[in-house]
């Protein structure tokens, strides 16, 4: 017990875990550059396009942390499609009430 | 046949990995589940409940959306982001908790569950400064709507992180004693966690992001 190589792991699935994490973090800095883009050092000001990207950037997360974290990547086919089924539908509810709230108010 | 020999078996097409060696027989890898099915349907479930949360916010946030960002405006958010970050960060050494756990590296299995575990008391930590920084500035659940929008889902997330603590209780019991070790179980542990992570995500964009 602990005595096993690290190697045992192999080093490919630890980098790409890696590259994978700095993406994350990447956007998730990226969403701070958006909204600065959009205050400034002001009062905070409405954006139908940084709410959009943000929804956006957060469902492309997601499924990264399905695919990868969750490692639904090596999963059935049946998980994959139902977890990007899955995105799809948390991205269409989340921009539809959005924009309908918009709309009817 | 050991529990974990088993729950590697679908590993591979061939004979099932010995504990700490490379599989053999064929080398393309079967397609898996992780974890167990019925934690998949939780996590979907969790993600379609959450999502009708933060689609009833965002419809009332469309309706007045200058209140709302007047309030926002009262996040932090560098501790938003830290959270993020936080639970990001833990996600990852949970793959790598169960990527050693495959590969029958149980102490470094264990090290990687004990760091995704002090990472999540960290961010713990972090959303317990910023409710304290918000209560003592005069807000709390009933100030205005976008305060009870954000109180409920940081709270609900919050609950779902206790119940994270008890997965990984589960995961550092299942690796201390190799007879009653079940690769299946420490799987079905790290998917709970990632959709404690998940579920900040979207949280932290609709709350702290958006405009």
């Amino acid at each position: 017990m602990g005595t096993e190589p690290e190697a045992a792991i192999g080093t490919e699935p630890k980098r790409r875990a890696l590259l994978v994490w700095l993406l994350l973090s990447a956007i998730t800095l990226g969403y701070l550059a958006l909204d600065w883009s959009v205050d400034g050092h002001g009062a905070y000001r409405a954006s139908t396009v940084v709410t959009t990207v943000a929804i956006v950037a957060a469902l492309v997360k997601v499924r990264f942390i399905f695919r990868e974290f969750m490692r639904v990547r090596n999963a059935p086919v049946l998980l994959c499609r139902l977890t990007d089924l899955w995105v799809l539908l948390i991205g269409a509810a989340l921009l539809g009430s959005y924009f309908a709230g918009m709309a009817v108010h | 046949m050991t529990e974990i020999a088993r729950a590697e078996q679908p590993e591979t097409a061939g004979q099932p990995a010995a504990v700490g060696q490379p599989p053999a027989g064929e080398s393309k890898p079967a397609r898996v589940v992780p974890g167990q099915p019925d934690m998949w349907v939780l996590v979907l479930f969790e993600a379609l409940a959450f999502t009708a949360y933060l689609g009833v916010y965002l419809y009332h946030r469309a309706a007045d959306n200058a209140s709302f960002l007047q309030s926002q405006a009262q996040l932090s958010p560098w501790l938003g982001t830290i959270d993020t970050l936080l639970l990001l960060t833990s996600s990852l050494f949970m793959l790598r908790c169960v990527q050693a756990s495959r590969a029958g590296q149980v102490r470094a299995a264990m090290v990687n569950v004990v760091v995704t575990g002090l990472l999540g008391v960290a961010f713990l930590g972090c959303k317990v400064t910023e409710w304290v920084r918000l209560a003592r500035a005069g807000h709390g659940f009933t100030s205005n709507e976008f305060f009870t929008y954000y109180f409920f889902l940081t709270g609900i997330h919050f609950l779902h992180l206790l119940i994270g603590f008890v997965t990984i209780g589960v995961l550092v019991y299942q690796l201390r004693r190799r007879e009653r070790r079940s690769q299946e179980i420490v799987e079905t542990c790290a998917v709970y966690w990632h959709t404690v992570d998940l579920l900040w995500v979207l949280i932290f964009s609709l709350l702290y992001v958006v405009r």
